[in-house]
């Protein structure tokens, strides 16, 4: 499998890599079903509520509200986290972010960083620059080490192994961990990561964790885990380090309740993740930093339907759900972050220009979103942007002004498509495939009528 | 009531059987129906690609077409282009007229349990039916509640075909997972639009039924292309069909 994920020059549209994807059509059918697995969970959780929609509309406007006042509520954040003896930094993109952290840690000659799951560090390519400055990172999230350590990036924003299967897991561990050779049992394996985490947990120097909600009006951060390993890490070492984006940011607890109720039952069908930890200042001795990063976001804003957005809470709803996503994988969409939310707010990066087209448009991601963004919506707006700046993916940049002239003029279609039709009737299919591109690769062509519907009309109902 | 067919290129070109059968039962019905000329397609293709400079001047034709036309109701028997056409109509013209047509447009499911329900049915239909709940029909037009939405369910397909006497209707798995169709998607992105186009053809096949049944015939084109390919025993039907055959 490629793990070729970046952007850029000569990386292969998203059609291209879903269909090499496609080629083991066992593996994508065990994908598929291991994250239907999840959607059904979430079905499960989210039905258990009787006010679920309320919850989901609540949700969608405390974050549109919030993000309409975003300054006011990060000034606020930024006092109270003062008052609370954090130390607040602000970035405004992924270079500065980097280049803040490693300050930090390099004013405490930090070696070892233990590093909770965030994808804005992902985001920010912060690994491959600390490394390059000879400060050795080691994801904490089992499936995060899981991927460090096959050196590949996160295939999903919740679950990053996911594309991985426990005997592969199996056989990694062997080669990096000293595992037994062969050995698939997630227990076992799981054990296994755990002593090689825990050693890596005693000897960090700081630890650096995501953050899934940042309370203005108490300046306090919330952290969600399932294992626990953001508490380890930031309770150890007494340098700690929160990364954060600007759409973090919530009013108060009451706004936090309700977006904790839905995050974790939405993603993997739990009540609430194992571990949700506020918080809210430096241990004894220590420091605790808290850097706030734009990296294009303020641009999304700008734009009403892309703004929308930002109110993800990064739950993974929309991947687990979404149809294209299952079948292609979560490497094809050429950008850190996949599915439907990763084309809604990376299609802009996207120099392919082929991730808007990787949808059906069928809208399941918008109604599975806790958060109502209007995923659907917008990946159609990144259509049209990028058709207007004159962006289409090649094979549309050249078919589409003639279909729109085609589609425009009847004795145009109507002797084309009667070329068709009688095509279609009379000469053997296995002629036509060739000639019928995709269609003809995987489906029967249509069996051809006669005549039109309206020929059919006007001798019979002879108007 | 007087009806003025919307008939999109896809039914006009490939599938007449589908507006023939829609023909005659809003006429069984005791509805007077006319096809207004000059139609050829919404501008979905376009639209759906990011194109609206190439789609304004088809959806202009189609939008014209109606203009003016004496009527009750437009009805039109392909859920998504309905979809289409409503909000093309909007985004090229916002003038009263092309209001006046937009308001009377349903698709034809719409039509028969929000406007005009059917009384009673005449025949039985022996078979069972794997019902086909299209995307943009579900999600975009309430045709049924969809499967992520919780609470109150509705489901304006079921209950118009469920009336027909010894009719047996059926689900398939994931029941309201997108079929890969997506218009330019069959063909932009193959791989995946087959691999989902070949798991619910094999989703309805597993069902037993007899027929997978829909309301939009591009999904039901693409899901008979893999049918057949796959060579499963099962076959696709407009739900225009059924109701014709059953009146
Ligand atoms: S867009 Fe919605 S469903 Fe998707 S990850 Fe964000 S919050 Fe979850």
């Amino acid at each position: 499998m490629s793990t070729n994920h970046t952007s850029g020059a000569g990386s292969a549209v998203h059609a291209k890599k879903a269909e090499i994807f496609c080629k083991d059509e066992a593996r994508v059918d065990w994908h598929s079903k291991a994250l239907w697995m999840l959607r059904e969970k979430r079905d499960r959780a989210a039905s258990s509520i009787p006010e679920w929609e309320q919850l989901r509309e609540l949700g969608s406007q405390l974050k549109l509200h919030t993000l309409t006042h975003l300054d006011q509520y990060l000034e606020e954040f930024e006092k109270n986290c003062l008052a609370n003896g954090i130390q607040v930094h602000w970035a405004k993109d992924g270079i500065e972010h980097n280049q803040i952290v490693h300050k930090i840690l390099a004013d405490k000659q930090v070696k070892k960083l233990v590093k909770s799951k965030s994808m804005l560090t992902e985001e920010c390519h912060l690994n491959p620059y600390l490394e390059s400055h000879g400060i050795e990172v080691i994801d904490t999230d089992l499936g995060e080490r899981i991927i460090q350590l096959a050196e590949q990036p996160p295939s999903h924003i919740v679950v990053p192994a996911i594309h991985m299967k426990k005997e592969e897991v199996g056989e990694l561990f062997h080669d990096k961990l000293g595992t037994k050779a062969g050995a698939a049992d997630p227990l076992y394996l799981t054990r296994a990561a755990r002593a090689h985490l825990r050693e890596k947990f005693l000897s960090a120097d700081a630890a650096m964790t995501g953050v899934n909600m940042a309370i203005a009006d108490k300046g306090t951060v919330v952290v969600c885990t399932n294992e626990g390993n953001a508490d380890m890490g930031a309770n150890l070492p007494k340098l700690q380090l929160h990364s954060m984006g600007i759409d973090k940011i919530v009013p108060d607890l009451d706004s936090a309740a309700v977006i904790l109720r839905t995050l974790a039952r939405n993603a993997t069908g739990q009540p609430v993740t194992t571990y949700s930890s506020f918080y809210r200042g430096p241990q004894t001795d220590g420091e605790m930093h808290i850097i706030i990063v734009d990296n294009g976001r303020t641009d999304m804003l700008q734009d009403k339907i892309l703004a929308e957005s930002l109110k993800c809470i990064r739950c993974g709803g929309c991947l687990n759900t979404c149809p294209v996503y299952r079948r292609s994988g979560g490497y094809s969409y050429n950008y850190t972050i996949p599915g439907p939310i990763g084309i809604a707010v990376g299609a802009q990066n996207d120099d392919t220009n082929s991730i808007p087209w990787a949808c059906t448009l069928c809208g399941s991601c918008s109604y599975v979103c806790p958060t109502k963004v209007p995923l659907d919506k917008i990946i159609h707006h990144h259509r049209r942007l990028k058709a207007k700046a004159g962006k289409l993916p090649y094979g549309k940049r050249s078919y589409m002004p003639l279909v729109g002239n085609f589609m425009a003029s009847e004795t145009m279609l109507n002797c084309s498509m009667s070329v068709a039709r009688t095509a279609l009737r009379i000469l053997p299919g296995a002629m036509l495939k060739p000639f019928s591109g995709a269609w003809g690769k995987y489906r029967e062509l249509p069996i051809a009528p006669k005549s039109s519907f309206e020929t059919w009309f006007n001798k019979n109902r002879g108007q | 009531m007087k009806i003025a067919l919307f008939i999109p290129c896809l039914v006009n070109q490939m599938m007449p059987h589908v507006g023939i059968a829609t023909v005659e039962l809003l006429e069984k019905l005791g509805h007077q129906v006319i096809l207004p000329k000059g139609q050829t397609c919404c501008g979905q293709p376009m639209t759906n690609s990011g194109c609206f400079d190439e789609a304004k001047k088809t959806t202009l034709k189609l939008l014209n077409a109606f203009k003016g036309v004496e009527c009750d109701a437009i009805v039109c028997p392909a859920a998504s282009c309905l979809v289409a056409a409503k909000e093309n109509f909007h985004e090229f013209d916002t003038s009263p007229e092309a209001q006046a047509v937009i308001d009377k447009l349903y698709e034809l499911t719409e039509f028969l349990h929000d406007v005009a329900p059917i009384k009673a049915f005449n025949k039985p239909f022996n078979h069972k039916i794997s019902l086909q709940l299209s995307c943009h029909g579900i999600r975009m037009l309430d045709l049924a509640t969809p499967s992520e939405q919780m609470g109150p369910r509705t489901n304006k397909v079921e209950a118009v075909l469920k009336a027909i006497p010894s009719i047996e209707i059926v689900y398939p798995g994931r029941y309201d997972e997108c079929c890969g169709f997506g218009g330019t998607f069959a063909v932009d992105e193959g791989a995946v639009s087959a691999k989902m186009g070949k798991d619910k053809a094999q989703a309805h096949a597993e069902t037993g039924a007899k027929y997978a049944v829909g309301f939009d015939p591009s999904c039901l084109l693409h899901l008979d292309g893999m049918m057949r390919r796959q060579k499963l025993p099962i076959e696709t039907l407009h739900i225009a069909q059924v109701i014709n055959a059953a009146l």
